[in-house]
Formats: C-alpha cells, sequence, structure tokens
C-alpha cells in the first residue's frame, strides 16, 4: 500500500500540472475536489478523465502511511475524500471525523463485490466506499522455495534457518504481528497481553536469527528481480511482482491472513461533499475501476473488472495474487483498538531495535 | 538606531513564533503524562527514565553517536584535501570546484539518497564494477557502510566549505614568510597552516556531527528497516507509535547532547583560536 515517497511527489506535481490544464466545462467548473490518497494508487487518467467529465480540479495528496494521514485529518486539513484502511476508518468514525454518505447520490453498491462490502468496520457502507483490497501473503521464488515448507511451516518459514538471509520483512507494526499471530494460532485482533508478548518473542527471535532485511515497497522490485527467496507482502504487490517475473508464486497460509481493504470515505470538514460523491462513483463504475486496477494491480472491488482482469483477456490472467481468497474461516478483516495499537507499535519498535543491536 | 531596531519586532515574534514554541511545547510533553490535555496535565519524569534504564534504547543511542563520528571523521579525512586544493586554486577553477561541491545541495537529500539505494543494490553500478575485480559477492546496500557513505556524502559539502573559507582567508604572505625563515613544505603546513584553518574545521564538525547523529531519512532508506538510530526511534514514536510524550523526551535528550556538543566545540574553537594569538 506504500510506495515511494518520490514518485508521491511526482505525482503531486503531476496532479498539480494536469489540474492547471483542465477546462472550464461540465457541471462541477472552477470547483476543487481536494484527494488525499496513497501514492501512486491511482489509475493513469482517472484524474484528469474525472476533470474532463465534471470540469472540476483535482488536487491530490498523497500520504504513505494510515498514520500520517491521520495525524493531518485530526489536525482539521480538508479534504474531500480520503482513502484510508480498514480499521483507520474505524478510528476515524470512533472519533467522529467523517460524514454519513448520502445513498442517494451513490449509483455503485451494486456494482461491487459483496465480499467487499459490509465489513466490520462499516457493517451498513454507511460511510466507506471500496477503492481496492486484498490479503497479505507469503511471495517466493518458486526456484528456491519448497512449496512443502510453505505448506507445512506457513508464516513459520520466516523462523526456518533454510532460508536464513533470504528474507524480507514487511515494516509495518500490523502485517508482522497479523504473521506472528497467525502462525501462533491467535486471533491478530486479540488484546491478551500473553499472546502479544509471544508473537513479539516470535518476531524478535527472527530478527536474531535470519538476518531479514526490513523493508517496505523496496520488496516489490527486488522480488520481482528475484534478489531473495521470501518475503512478507500485500497481494497486489505480489500481483505485479508475479506479472514480472513468473517464477514467483504467492502463498496464503491455512493459518489465515488478513483480508484488507482501502476505502473512500467523506471527512466531516470536506468543503465539497457533492463533488466527493460524484468521484466515488467515477472511482467504482466500470472504466474507472478498471484504470485503477490495471495501472496499480491492485484487486479491484467492482466485480466485472476483477472477473474481466482475472479472465483470459485479462491482464492478471493466471495469476493467483489477484483474487483475494475467500471462504478460510481463519481469514480476519483488522479493528480498531487504541490500546493494543499503542502496544503493537511499542513492540514492533522495540522488534527493530533488536534487529538493529543483533549485528 | 532605536527606530530601526523597532523593525526587527516582526522578526522577534516570528521567532518565537516558529522556533521557540515548538520547543517549549517539546519541553512540556516530554515531562508530562501521556494523554493530557494543555489545561490538566501531571508532572512526570517517567519518559526520561524509561529511556535511561532500557538498555536497547542506549545502545542505539550509543550506535548513533558512533555512526556520526565515524562520519565526521571520514568528512575531515576527506575534506580537508580536497578544501585545500580548492583554496590554493586559480580564482577561476576554484569558483568553478565551489559550484561543483554546492551544486548537489541544490537537489533535496532525499532525492539525492535515492539515487545511492540504486547505485548500491544488488546489481547496482557499484556492485558491475565491483564484479570485474571478483569483489561483487558482499551486499553493499543495507548496511553499517551503506549508511556511512550516504551520511558522508550528504554532509561533507558544509565540512569542505567550511575549512576552504578559513584556508582562503588566510594571509597567504605567512606561508612565504615561514618558507623564508627555513621550513620545508611539510613543517609550513603543520606549524603554520593547520592551526590557521583550525577554526574552520572545528565548524564543520558541528555543521556535520550534528545533522548526522540526528538523521533518521539516511539510516532508513539505506540501512533498511533493521537499521535503527536514535532519529529513527523519534519518529518512530511521534509517526506511529503515537506516544508524542516519550518522543519529545527522547528529542530533547538529543537536543542535551547536541548542546554538550556544541559546547565542547566552542571550546575547542576557542582554544585553537587562543592558539594564533600565543604566536602573534
Amino acid at each position: 500500500m506504500k510506495k515511494l515517497m518520490i514518485l508521491c511527489s511526482a505525482a503531486l506535481i503531476a496532479a498539480a500540472l494536469s489540474g492547471c490544464g483542465s477546462k472550464n466545462e461540465g457541471e462541477y467548473a472552477g470547483q476543487e475536489l481536494h484527494i488525499y490518497n496513497w501514492g501512486e494508487y491511482t489509475g493513469e487518467n482517472l484524474i484528469s478523465d474525472f476533470e474532463d467529465l465534471t470540469g472540476c480540479n483535482v488536487v491530490m495528496d498523497n500520504f504513505d502511511s494510515n498514520e500520517q494521514m491521520y495525524i493531518r485529518v485530526a489536525n482539521g486539513d480538508s479534504y474531500d475524500i480520503l482513502v484510508p484502511s480498514d480499521y483507520m476508518i474505524e478510528r476515524l468514525l470512533q472519533e467522529d471525523l467523517l460524514q454519513p454518505l448520502d445513498k442517494e447520490k451513490l449509483d455503485c453498491l451494486e456494482k461491487l463485490d459483496p465480499d467487499v462490502l459490509g465489513l466490520p468496520y462499516d457493517p451498513e457502507n454507511e460511510y466507506s466506499i471500496p477503492y481496492f483490497w486484498g490479503t497479505v501473503g507469503i511471495v517466493y521464488d518458486k526456484n528456491k522455495v519448497d512449496l512443502a515448507d510453505l505448506e507445512a511451516e506457513g508464516f513459520g518459514i520466516f523462523a526456518d534457518e533454510k532460508y536464513k538471509g533470504d528474507i524480507y520483512l514487511y515494516d509495518s507494526e500490523r502485517d508482522s504481528f497479523m504473521m506472528a499471530l497467525k502462525y501462533l494460532g491467535y486471533s491478530m485482533n486479540t488484546n491478551d497481553e500473553n499472546e502479544l508478548n509471544e508473537a513479539y518473542e516470535w518476531l524478535v527471535n527472527i530478527v536474531e536469527t535470519m538476518e531479514p532485511e526490513i523493508v517496505t515497497d523496496e520488496i516489490i522490485d527486488n522480488m520481482a528481480q528475484g534478489r531473495k527467496a521470501l518475503g512478507l507482502i500485500y497481494s497486489g504487490d505480489a500481483t505485479y511482482v508475479m506479472s514480472e517475473n513468473p517464477d514467483m508464486g504467492f502463498y496464503l497460509p491455512e493459518a489465515g491472513t488478513n483480508i484488507w481493504s482501502d476505502a473512500m470515505v467523506i471527512p466531516k470538514n470536506a468543503e465539497n461533499p457533492e463533488l466527493a460523491h460524484e468521484f466515488i462513483n467515477f472511482v467504482s463504475d466500470y472504466d474507472g475501476a478498471l484504470d485503477n486496477s490495471v495501472t496499480v494491480g491492485y484487486t479491484s472491488p467492482n466485480l466485472e473488472v476483477m472477473e474481466y482482469l482475472s479472465g483470459e483477456d485479462g491482464d492478471f490472467y493466471g495469476i493467483d495474487a489477484y483474487i483475494p481468497r475467500a471462504g478460510n474461516e481463519n481469514d480476519e478483516v483488522f479493528t480498531y483498538d487504541p490500546d493494543t495499537r499503542v502496544i503493537i507499535s511499542d513492540l514492533w519498535s522495540r522488534v527493530k531495535i533488536a534487529a538493529s543491536n543483533a549485528d | 538606531m532605536k527606530r530601526f531596531s523597532q523593525l526587527a519586532i516582526p522578526y522577534i515574534v516570528w521567532g518565537i513564533l516558529l522556533i521557540v514554541l515548538p520547543m517549549v511545547l517539546i519541553a512540556f510533553y516530554s515531562v508530562t503524562e501521556d494523554g493530557n490535555g494543555i489545561i490538566s496535565f501531571t508532572f512526570t519524569l517517567k519518559h526520561y527514565i524509561r529511556f535511561f534504564t532500557d538498555p536497547d534504547f542506549l545502545l542505539v543511542l550509543w550506535r548513533s553517536i558512533k555512526i556520526a563520528v565515524k562520519t565526521t571523521l571520514i568528512c575531515i579525512a576527506l575534506g580537508y584535501p580536497i578544501a585545500y586544493f580548492i583554496a590554493f586554486s586559480s580564482d577561476r577553477i576554484r569558483n568553478i570546484l565551489i559550484l561543483a561541491i554546492t551544486l548537489p545541495t541544490w537537489i533535496n537529500t532525499l532525492v539525492r539518497t535515492y539515487a545511492w539505494i540504486g547505485l548500491l543494490s544488488e546489481g547496482g553500478v557499484i556492485q558491475q564494477v565491483l564484479n570485474i575485480f571478483g569483489l561483487g559477492h558482499e551486499e553493499l546496500l543495507y548496511t553499517e557502510g551503506a549508511v556511512l557513505i550516504g551520511m558522508v556524502y550528504n554532509f561533507i559539502p558544509f565540512m569542505i566549505l567550511q575549512i576552504n573559507t578559513s584556508l582562503s582567508k588566510m594571509d597567504k604572505s605567512l606561508m612565504e614568510a615561514s618558507n623564508d625563515l627555513g621550513a620545508n613544505g611539510l613543517q609550513t603546513f603543520l606549524r603554520v597552516i593547520l592551526p590557521l584553518s583550525l577554526p574552520g574545521v572545528v565548524s564543520g564538525i558541528s555543521l556535520v556531527f550534528l545533522p548526522a547523529v540526528s538523521s533518521f531519512s539516511i539510516p532508513k532508506l539505506l540501512g533498511g528497516g533493521q537499521f535503527f538510530l536514535i532519529g529513527n526511534v523519534i519518529e518512530n514514536q511521534f509517526i506511529t507509535v503515537g506516544e508524542w510524550n516519550f518522543g519529545s523526551s527522547i528529542s530533547l535528550i538529543m537536543a542535551m547532547i547536541m548542546m554538550a556538543t556544541m559546547y565542547v566545540v566552542r571550546r575547542l574553537e576557542d582554544y585553537s583560536r587562543g592558539g594564533d594569538k600565543e604566536r602573534e
């Protein structure tokens, strides 16, 4: 979900420039839409097409973590559209920062995959419309890793000495603890301190004995070039890796994983909610959703787009990472619990300190 | 004069708002309990106690200081000869060289550090060159060496420019005098040029050491997530953990360490200047 910061700034400049060129026609001529989204998370022509259609100017800022976005929004910066992840939407809702969507103005709900609607953070989709979704799994080099090991060990393969020095971990406390808790057979939403500590010990053991590299989006290019055998990765990034390098596979442990989604929400202090609804419809519609998914490689919540792209004529035919797993009862969606969040963040920073003090 | 001094008032107000007030807030956060409002708060020293009683944090601090010292020493070792060469070139060449040194600093640090990722990564240019000599097996990126390269690369212009300034300002006739009095090149350098250039070296040290010890973007990019320096710990406390109080107290501890360093550096500077006076 995170993308390189430079590219964000490039996208920002591009967005600003394309904003200047838009024509003053259409229903919303002269109006501005302020979007706060992940870097490298929009289709090639999505913004310019939307500007042509409505005549508005889109101003897009990029963030590279939910927390970074939260700080700005909580401090009162005004945006019309945000694209946070599931647990962060829950947090924004708990802190009363979002406004309910006007279902009258939305024509997109029936186009979306029922699997990604009505998730626990917003059971009736009163506040959010999914933007992308997916899972977190293991990307592996089929030539170096025995599938039998993956099947036997699940996430435990990251502690298998056979692959010492040949693994990437993802620098995110939620995903790392998800992996550890799932491996240990607990819920990833646990708030039991003993379970969390056990997960912490498991992670410390890995960073002290396995010489992992803890990276973020570098994993995408590095795995596409086959530099290491194993890595923890978002399914959408795995889709890209696998389409670049056919030697790469994607594995979801039976013990369960995180089903995540990033969704569009309208904050309370939005200046142009009307136009924001337009944008939500536009993104969820076939053309917008196709552009997004083809460019970014993440799974579209638009059912038709997902079926087309994973079908025989689609860009992601044969890439299993593109279609999120359904039906494994161990899979979970993240929920937001402020106290546990602080504990996990603190423990993860201590894992990283242990990693740096290990060498 | 009095009328003119009033013109400074807007700047003072500005300075208080943008420099003093944030510092006061950080100091305030560092000695209060988490989750306090501005109106109701409880003082506590627990954040400081937590930092100083935790061997992990102290180890990170120690590693940060070590790497900053290494960076500073390499910057002096490489920067001094370069500054020397620049200072004693003809005017035209000197201007070109100074431009060449400052030019990269016009580009944002992050962007230049990203460039190093490409150079150092597996299969990157540097490894390909090393491969020719059969040395390409070592991993370059995400090591302490990579972080050192990034820091030296980013901070060395400050060292060179400082030393160059003090060398250029030096009265060249002192060197002639030294020669006339029978000193050879080495003696002239050790007893005349080096002492006169020390103030430049000293201010170069503070310009390199201080940003190096608190840097967080360079270790993050070139050292990877498993290379945590104290700057990363602070960033992490603010951005992901959300414990602003603890983050503030570490920031303040760092500020103290920097102030202590500045003090030592100033004393060194006085000492090197004092040495000049004795000779005069």
